[in-house]
């Protein structure tokens, strides 16, 4: 592939402009271009930051990228992407990329060889083994994991050490979901796709600042507002946002209170018969659980579920409550809207998609209100059909391919298996090549309690990947100070210094995105492949060698022996894939991977489902059956339409603690801002975080624009500067502030409450007091 | 450990050049990426620049007392407004302090007294000068100069329409109002380009026309 003519003549005009530093991607492109007459090659990738699975094209001289542009051919995003795809070339080239391994020395680090190193975590690891048993050994994963390394991750853990205690970062962000929908649906993931997006015409967004967060879907969907004047944006949020100001309705609540919306909705439905009686009785069956479920904040909390079936008539009665009078006096929203809203979602002329979040995924009754939403879904039935159904959207490149495909949860196997069940476990042996009985049935710590664990001594060894959770874990400053603790070895992967690596014992430099070959899953099932192009800087390593190496060093390389006739990654995926076949979430061959733009799962007889559960689209749907949701075979293909009801969150405010405060993120800047704050120009565009405030809360306060505050919880306290009036405007008595910031550690300041189901912690809600500096 | 790497071209001269050599730079006059064509971008409430340059006592107290440091005092290459103070918005442009310090500070009324309201300031007015190279406009979601904006959605709103090259996305046009644009630059500092798309130049009064009646 050529760079094109356009391409030169914009690059060559930048060029003239260059200086010597902070050269802009153009800029890059015109002096490798000028000098080389064009010698770089390029190749597709998808794009390394959130789950929308932007394509790429990526251009590579000598070894180095040297420019990335959206690719035009790629489906999501034709192009296109946002300020953060546009500067992709640039992450990798930080002044301080890691180099070498690193081994603390008291308070220092000192450069080591790989083979001490590999030697030192093998030695630790059978050290803690030995002594406390494998459930002390940890590995904190993540979504940004590729495929290939989540399963090799996986496998070493569950097959090899012989402990379950394997999650990902994942379960802070979309854990929730993944409860949700194999509880209603028994299978992850959505049914729909991105196209929904061009073909509804009702949009109905909770708790999603999609115009910020998802960026270039945001795109799409207004595209379809620009062309169609009849579609229609309804933002459900607690905090006015960039999304909130191009929705055509803004419905704030009250935080934690969707739950008494998304059952006021389903009432008004049931009251006013706007139901689909034959979808329903064809399609669903009712079933309740446990309420008074508790919020997770005491160590070693456990919860198990007491579900049991009931019917429409018990349904009908239990949502009795949820009147749009009773909804506005919890929530705020006037009851009119309420009914409003339910109507918009019954008019059996609307095509009503739904799309949510972390507002919804970050919540103590997070797999409830997830699930609250399908049933607005089941009720109507409008799912699985285009332009109609339950999205939900990911906010890590492989959240779904890697962390909810593969299963790197404490409980998860591949393919929606789990490792409570010994048919599963029996599957995964047999294609593992291992003693079913060897992989431990009993699920291991998730990701929160992993941490209080490090803190504890229950888990004595802890290897981190590909993230950052000693900035991005919820009450972050106990499990810093837990990691820090004697006894304890934490060993964490990474490409820079980070609040991670600051921590930790052993840091291991390591090969980034393009640097290595990789897949990614996207939020609509899109597997995405990408090769090798450029060369990792100094001695970093990719995660996987780095786990296959530390394997073969405790004797279980035999885990990693794939067939030599084929490239590792190859071998490593073929493996993978045959847990997909047959299981309605079947993957492709890897030689369609390697040529296509993605290729959405279930991948059936050479093609791709798109709309799953539709028998239009869906080869393993019962002919006739319209819509059949078969992966739910505990209840005769049936999904199921849970009552779940309002219930508080874990530390509203009182007297001494006011506001809620409520973290998120910004365009600009991605999760921690370990790669985004080191493109010079994200970087200078926003350079801090700061803490939004409603503006008639700060003028009680004489709290302007930019004031300097504090802001204290029952865990820390952090000075920031006020924002009054600019990007975000939460609603009264909230308080709004974004994480990436290494230097504003707003998770010293937030609550591990979580949802006992998901156990995704509620990042969304807890009590703080705002002063005045 | 934080990627601060953001480098500036700095200002080649120190500050506090002794002596009246008012005109002797004007043939040298540099125009500075993102300084608006070689005007002189004043401190918030400054009054009409013949003006200005008449009631300036060049004190640089202004400047002191600026928090930012977005306040400096003009050098030799800056020819009429040697000693007089100047914001450069792409090194630190003006952050709208609550409490106006500069114009408190300011002993002459060259910054106008009467001013109370930061937002109400109008030092210049922010232009997208240059369309093609705006990435928003390209159909990329940019938009860092709408979010950055202190006076967002009145001052800097966004357009959105089709973007026909790709047919199914929107294009989020940043559009500046410049009613309500104080000109403080922090969109023109913000602009991720290398030569800004968006920069502050003078505020021209409205051309009155038959047309808006």
């Amino acid at each position: 592939m050529d760079i094109r003519r356009r391409e030169f003549i914009k690059g060559a005009a930048a060029a003239a402009a260059l200086t010597a530093v902070g050269l802009p991607v153009n800029a890059m492109l015109a002096q490798q271009a000028e000098a080389a007459n064009m010698g770089i090659t390029w190749d597709k990738a998808p794009c390394r930051f959130c789950g929308t699975g932007c394509g790429v094209l990526v251009g590579v001289k000598n070894g180095k990228v040297v420019a990335t542009k959206g690719d035009a051919e790629a489906p999501v995003n034709k192009g296109l992407n946002c300020i953060k795809g546009y500067f992709l070339a640039k992450i990798m080239y930080g002044e301080d990329r890691l180099t070498k391994p690193l081994l603390r020395k008291g308070d220092k680090f000192e450069e080591i060889s790989w083979d001490e190193a590999l030697d030192k975590i093998a030695a630790e690891m059978q050290k803690v083994i030995k002594e406390s048993g494998p459930q002390a050994i940890g590995m904190f994963g993540s979504g940004q994991w590729t495929i290939h390394e989540g399963y090799v991750a996986s496998k070493f853990m569950k097959a090899g050490v012989g402990s379950n205690s394997i999650d990902p970062n994942a379960r802070f962000c979309m854990a929730s979901a993944v409860a949700a929908f194999m509880k209603t649906f028994g299978s992850d993931e959505p049914m729909g796709n991105y196209d929904d997006l061009d073909l509804g015409d009702t949009y109905f967004l909770w708790g999603a600042n999609m115009s910020e967060c998802h960026p270039i879907l945001f795109s799409r969907m207004t595209a379809n507002r620009v062309k169609n004047p009849n579609v229609k944006i309804i933002d459900f949020a607690t905090r006015y946002s960039r999304t909130s100001k191009e929705a055509d309705h803004y419905v704030e609540f009250k935080p934690q209170t969707d739950l008494a919306l998304a059952n006021g909705i389903a009432h008004v439905i049931v009251r006013d018969k706007l139901y689909n009686e034959d979808f329903i009785k064809a399609n669903t069956i009712f079933k309740t659980g446990k309420t008074n479920i508790g919020y997770g904040v005491e160590d070693n909390f456990s919860f198990t579920d007491k579900e049991e079936v009931i019917d429409f008539d018990t349904y009908k009665k239990m949502i009795k409550e949820y009147t749009p009078k009773k909804v506005e006096e919890l929530s705020g929203v006037p009851a009119k809207a309420v009914e409003e809203m339910a109507k918009l979602y019954a008019d059996p002329k609307r095509k009503v998609c739904s799309y949510w979040t972390m507002g919804f995924n970050q919540h103590v009754r997070g797999t409830w209100v997830n699930q609250l939403v399908y049933n607005i879904h089941l009720l109507t039935g409008k799912i699985a059909q285009p332009g109609q159904g339950p999205f939900s959207l990911t906010g890590q490149p492989s959240a779904c391919g890697t962390a909810r495909e593969v299963g790197t949860f404490a409980h998860r196997l591949p393919s929606d298996m789990v490792v409570m069940n010994p048919e599963h476990r029996k599957i995964a042996g047999k294609i593992w090549n291992v003693d079913p009985e060897s992989i431990p049935a009993k699920p291991g710590f998730h990701a929160t309690e992993m941490l209080r664990a490090l803190d504890r001594g229950d888990i004595k060894f802890l290897w981190v990947q590909v993230n950052n959770p000693f900035q991005a874990a919820p009450n972050v400053d106990r499990f810093r100070k837990g990691a820090r603790k004697k006894g304890r070895f934490v060993v964490v992967s990474d490409a820079y210094p980070t609040r991670s690596t600051e921590v930790a014992d052993l840091i291991l430099p390591t090969a980034m995105w393009v640097e290595k070959e990789g897949m990614f899953g996207n939020a609509e099932r899109r597997t995405q492949h990408w090769n090798k192009m450029a060369d990792a800087p100094g001695e970093s390593k990719e995660d996987l060698w780095q786990i296959i190496e530390v394997a073969k060093r405790m004797g279980m390389g035999k885990l990693f022996d794939f067939p030599k006739d084929k490239p590792l990654h190859q071998a490593i995926f073929e493996e993978y894939r045959q847990f997909t076949l047959g299981t309605g979430k079947d993957l492709a061959p890897y030689e369609v991977y390697k040529k296509e733009r993605g290729v959405i799962w279930p991948y059936i007889n050479g093609k791709s489902v798109p709309w799953r559960y539709n028998e239009k689209y869906d080869p393993l749907v019962a002919k006739g059956s319209g819509i059949q949701f078969y992966k739910a075979k505990k209840y005769d293909k049936k999904a199921a339409i849970y009552f779940r009801p309002y219930e508080p969150a874990a530390e509203p405010p009182d007297a001494s603690y006011p506001f809620w405060l409520c973290t998120g993120r910004v365009l600009e800047h991605w999760h921690t801002g370990t790669m985004t704050a080191r493109v010079p120009e994200l970087h200078r565009a926003v350079p801090e975080a700061v803490c939004e405030l409603n503006p008639e809360d700060a003028k009680k306060m004489k709290v302007k624009n930019r004031d300097k505050i504090r802001l204290t919880t029952r865990r820390g306290s952090l000075e920031l500067l006020a924002s009054v009036g600019e990007r975000g405007i939460p609603g009264k008595g909230s308080v709004f502030v974004p994480f990436f910031d290494e230097n504003k550690m707003i998770n010293n300041l937030t609550l591990d409450a979580f949802c006992p189901i998901s156990k995704e912690p509620d990042y969304k809600k807890c009590a703080v007091k705002v002063e005045k500096v | 450990m934080s990627a601060n790497n953001v480098k500036q071209p700095q200002k080649n001269l120190p500050t506090g050049v002794k002596g009246a050599l008012v005109g002797a730079g004007a043939s040298c006059l540099v125009l500075k990426a993102g300084s608006g064509y070689g005007w002189m971008l004043r401190p918030p409430g400054a009054v009409a620049e013949d003006d200005f340059l008449k009631k300036c006592l060049r004190c640089g107290r202004c400047a002191h007392v600026c928090p930012y440091d977005a306040v400096k005092m003009g050098k030799l290459s800056d020819g009429l407004a040697i000693g007089t103070p100047v914001i450069v918005p792409r090194e630190m442009p003006c952050y709208l302090c609550s409490d106006l310090p500069c114009v408190k500070a300011c002993p002459s009324g060259a910054l106008d007294p009467e001013l109370k309201d930061p937002l109400k300031t109008r030092m210049g007015t922010a232009v997208i000068s240059e369309r093609e190279e705006c990435l928003s406009i390209k159909g990329l979601r940019c938009e860092v100069c709408y979010r950055a904006c202190p006076v967002i959605d009145k001052a800097i709103t966004v357009e959105n329409y089709l973007n026909v090259k790709t047919g199914r996305h929107a294009i989020f046009e940043p559009v500046v109002h410049k009613k309500d644009c104080t000109g403080c630059g922090i969109c023109e500092k913000a602009c991720v380009l290398e030569r800004p798309a968006i920069v502050v130049q003078p505020l021209q009064p409205p051309t009155e026309s038959w047309y808006e009646s």
